[in-house]
Formats: structure tokens, C-alpha cells, sequence
């Protein structure tokens, strides 16, 4: 399955949003304006439609910062420390979030093909 | 001095079209949509044909919570507004007052339910949504900017109408000096159409679909349920001429009331719908014989049109007002239809004309003066009646705007 652009359609659909040009860079919350519910929704739909346990706080890296303050609190390296806490996110991936998100949420449309194609494997 | 209250702007989608031009043509060329729908062919229904929400909000993602009859309304508020020439800004301060009624599209919705079983995986998150009664009012304060005093009216048929009302008394009492007022309903689902089967209050029989309803007269079977949705913008008076609106018509008096007697039927005696009828001439400061159209609520069932004879005979003796039911018209839009009955008669009003009440051949009540031939008419005074299973009863006094 091309898991962006049965995303692709499913944000499509979800955002009522057509002719966007929606790439594995789009920004979920920042270029497409999804709100806590939308998110919501997408989670149960990719559940759904990909036949994989979501679980909202790793999907749409909900706790990015919290775990970023963490490792610090805790003296540990924080590309590891996420890492960790983050599988199917690669080291560069990572380290691109720490350098931008002072800027607002960074959450992409290929951290969800990350997380799909991550998890698909575990099915 | 006693503040008045004004409608400044008003929409409606209907089967008989979505703006004054189109509705007067339908009126005038008697030009109605009643069929039997393709899942039962025992009723008969009135459906409004291509309604697309997006045509007036635009894209629009909460579309996914808003079902049909929430659709209606948030399309028709929207209109309303445009209507206004308000902007967000004018509307911070006003008001919101919504009526809405049940989504019944229960198989619609859970399409596989089995021994009380509805979860399935493509179940939206928040379907709560599509079931809450306020989710309208929520999406059409979303895209408008109203922050004001605001209100969902559940009560049944007379929803619309006393959400119109109760926006009437807070600009009237000065609580608020602008606000949004209507309602859209649906209930031609199956699920819709076999709740008020089983309640034995439909038109069930093998005429033709555009003769099943037929209000007052003495071989009516019941109501044929329709669908659509109407908005209007209240303003102060004082403040409505300062920003040089246009002014429909002037909300004079307003009543509402309970039967507290059975749960569906009105109560035999006409009492309590009396009083709400009754309660907006006093409050309009008129006498019966000041009326000049009575907008029933005309369903076509035996109990209503009987009552509601009784009532005008009780209330309007020696008086005549014409009488109209536009329900024999547009069908029976459950909670919307009083908002949309309310938009019809301001429409007439306008034109001057009054339309017949349909298929009334042989009228359950001599004496009085059932509109048997739509005509040319000017009229001043109207008043809107509805009632509404649950013993909920409104009514609303709306005068020309002219006299204004």
C-alpha cells in the first residue's frame, strides 16, 4: 500500500481540503490548520483504515517537549532519550524537530508515514 | 421608550426554493416536491433537492459532525448573515438562538448495529457530535464570531419559533441588541419516518403524493414530514435604522405555553394554546380582530387541525382572519418549521399575496375562512402558531414592514 497517498486522502477527506499541495512536508498544524479534534480523528481513522493500534501521544508527538525536559532533568542525552521514546522516528528526523520547534508544533505528514509503516510491521 | 425589535435580514432553504423569487414562482405556478421515498412507499415525504452545505460555508471540516438537519440550519444561518451585511465584527455581542430537534437517522448512523452493539472501527471519534442539539449552534458560532447571550430550543415542533421568540424578549429587555435566530431539521430517514409511522401520526395512504397533505380538511390522514431550514437577524430598532438596514417586518408580541396534559396529542380543551396564542396579542398590544393571517400549524393530522379549529373559532369570533397552512406546501419540517413558516409568511407579505391551502376540498370547519384560492393581498398583522408534541405551544406576532 502507498501509505502517503492513502494519507494523503484520508487528510483530504478528514480537512475537507482539496487542490492543496500536500507533501510528506506538509505541516499538519501549521499549514493545514488541524485542531486537537481533527488530530483525534485522524488517529481513529489510521487505526481503521491501516489496521494498526494508534496511540495518540506517539502518532502526533504529543509529548516531543516533555520528553526533550525530561532527558535534561535527568542527565541524559536527549536524541537518545527520544529516540527511545520515539522508534520510528530516525536521528535526523529528531534532531530537525529540536532545531525548529521553537517555531510552533512540527509535526509532519512523513512522521505519520514513519509511524505507519513502524507499526504496520508489528501487525 | 420601550425598545422594539426588528428583523433585519432573513434566509430559508426549502422545497420550494432557497430565495423570495423562486419561492413566490413555486407559490404562484404551484410548483411543490412531495414523492414517496425510495424506502417506503407507504408515506410520503418533501424533500429539499440539491442542498450542498459547502455552497455557503465554503470548505468546511465540522461538516463531518453536522448532520442533516444541523446542515440546514448552519447553511441558513450563514445566508441570514450574508443577508445582514454584517460583518465578524458587528457580531461579537449578539446573540444565538437555535432550535433543533433529534437526529432520529439512527440506521444511517449504525448502519451494522446487532444486540445493542455500535462500536465498529469507522466510527468518528466525537460521532457524539452528530447527536449533541447544540452542535449546530457551535459550528455557526465557529464561522460567524457570535459570542453573545445564546440558547438551543429542543421543544419539539414549536422549536424554531420559540428560539425566535426568546431572541425577540432578550433585545426587547435589552439584554442584547442583535441577534441570530432559527432553526433546520430533517427527519426523512428511515429512522424518522419510522418513529412518527409508529406513532400512527403520518399520511399513509395511495393518492397521489402532492394531494397527501391536506390540512383541515375533513379527509386528512396525518402530516407528511419535510425538511430545510430558516434564519433571520433581530435588531433593536433604533439600532437597525442607525446602521441603515433594510427591515422586513417588526416582531411584536410573542407567547409560548404548556399543556402539561399527554405526551403526543394536544389537550382536548384548546386551553393551553389559548394562552400562548392569547399571551403574543397581549403582548403585541392587539386584539384578535387586528390579525389579518393566521399561519397555522396545520399539520393535517385529525387531533391538531381539530384543535386548532377550535382555537381560531374560540379566539377569533366574529373577527375572519384568511387562514393559511404552509405545510401543505413544504410538508412538516419538525423543529425548523416554524422558523421556515415564519420566513414563507414574511415572503407573502412582501408580495403581497397569500397562498391556498392545498388539497382542501371539503374544510373540517365551515365558518371559518380557510384560504381556499391563492390570491393577490396586501396584509399587515401576522400571526405564526405552532404546536409541538409534548404539549409546546408558541406563537408569534410579526407586523408589516411598512408600518414599522
Amino acid at each position: 500500500m502507498d501509505v502517503f497517498a492513502e494519507l494523503k486522502k484520508i487528510i483530504e477527506e478528514l480537512m475537507d481540503i482539496k487542490d492543496r499541495n500536500i507533501t510528506p512536508e506538509t505541516l499538519l498544524i501549521q499549514d493545514l490548520g488541524a485542531e486537537s479534534i481533527d488530530l483525534l480523528e485522524l488517529a481513529v481513522t489510521i487505526n481503521s483504515r491501516f489496521k494498526i493500534a494508534v496511540r495518540d501521544d506517539e502518532i502526533f508527538l504529543t509529548r516531543f517537549r516533555l520528553y526533550s525536559a525530561e532527558a535534561k532533568q535527568q542527565g541524559e542525552d536527549t536524541m537518545h532519550y527520544i529516540a527511545g521514546k520515539y522508534p520510528f522516528l530516525a536521528k535526523d528526523r529528531i534532531a530537525d524537530i529540536m532545531a525548529h520547534i521553537k517555531e510552533g508544533p512540527q509535526l509532519k505528514i512523513k512522521d505519520l508515514i514513519s509511524y505507519v509503516t513502524y507499526r504496520s510491521q508489528w501487525v | 421608550m420601550k425598545r422594539r425589535v426588528v428583523i433585519t435580514a432573513m434566509s430559508i432553504l426549502s422545497s420550494l426554493g432557497h430565495d423570495h423569487g423562486e419561492i413566490v414562482r413555486s407559490f404562484k405556478e404551484r410548483k411543490v416536491s412531495f414523492e414517496r421515498p425510495a424506502f417506503d412507499d407507504e408515506v410520503v415525504t418533501s424533500s429539499v433537492r440539491e442542498f450542498n452545505i459547502r455552497d455557503y460555508t465554503g470548505p468546511l471540516k465540522e461538516g463531518r459532525y453536522l448532520n442533516r438537519g444541523s446542515q440546514f440550519a448552519v447553511a441558513s444561518a450563514i445566508a441570514a448573515i450574508k443577508d445582514s451585511g454584517c460583518k465578524k465584527d458587528d457580531l461579537v455581542e449578539a446573540g444565538l438562538f437555535v432550535g433543533a430537534g433529534p437526529n432520529l437517522n439512527i440506521g444511517g448512523e449504525f448502519p451494522d448495529v446487532r444486540g445493542g452493539e455500535i462500536d465498529r472501527e469507522d466510527l468518528q471519534a466525537l460521532w457524539i457530535l452528530r447527536f449533541l442539539p447544540n452542535t449546530a449552534a457551535s459550528v455557526i458560532a465557529k464561522l460567524s464570531g457570535i459570542h453573545g447571550e445564546n440558547l438551543t430550543v429542543c421543544t419539539a415542533c414549536s422549536a424554531s419559533l420559540q428560539a425566535i421568540g426568546e431572541a425577540f424578549r432578550k433585545i426587547k429587555t435589552g439584554y442584547l441588541d442583535r441577534a441570530l435566530a432559527g432553526g433546520g431539521d430533517s427527519r426523512l430517514s428511515p429512522g424518522g419516518i419510522l418513529a412518527y409511522k409508529k406513532a400512527s401520526t403520518l399520511y399513509k395512504g395511495d393518492s397521489e403524493p402532492d394531494k397527501a397533505s391536506r390540512p383541515f380538511d375533513c379527509s386528512r390522514k396525518g402530516f407528511v414530514p419535510g425538511e430545510g431550514g430558516a434564519f433571520f437577524l433581530l435588531e433593536e430598532f433604533e439600532k437597525a435604522k442607525e446602521r441603515g438596514a433594510q427591515i422586513y417586518g417588526e416582531i411584536c408580541g410573542y407567547g409560548s405555553s404548556m399543556d402539561a396534559c399527554t405526551m403526543t396529542a394536544p389537550e382536548s380543551t384548546g386551553k393551553w394554546r389559548r394562552l400562548a396564542v392569547l399571551s403574543a396579542l397581549q403582548e403585541a398590544e392587539m386584539s384578535p380582530s387586528q390579525i389579518d393571517v393566521i399561519s397555522t400549524h396545520g399539520t393535517g393530522t385529525l387531533l391538531n387541525d381539530e384543535g386548532e379549529a377550535n382555537l381560531i373559532d374560540n379566539i377569533y369570533i366574529g373577527c375572519q382572519p384568511q387562514v393559511i397552512a404552509l405545510k401543505s406546501w413544504i410538508g412538516h419540517a419538525a423543529s425548523a418549521c416554524g422558523a421556515m413558516e415564519l420566513a414563507l409568511s414574511l415572503i407573502c407579505m412582501q408580495e403581497n399575496y397569500v397562498p391556498e391551502i392545498r388539497n382542501l376540498k371539503d374544510p373540517c370547519r365551515g365558518e371559518i375562512k380557510f384560504l381556499r384560492d391563492g390570491r393577490t393581498l396586501p396584509f399587515r398583522n401576522c400571526v405564526i402558531e405552532n404546536f409541538g408534541f409534548g404539549g409546546q405551544n408558541g406563537a408569534l406576532i410579526v407586523r408589516r414592514a411598512e408600518d414599522v
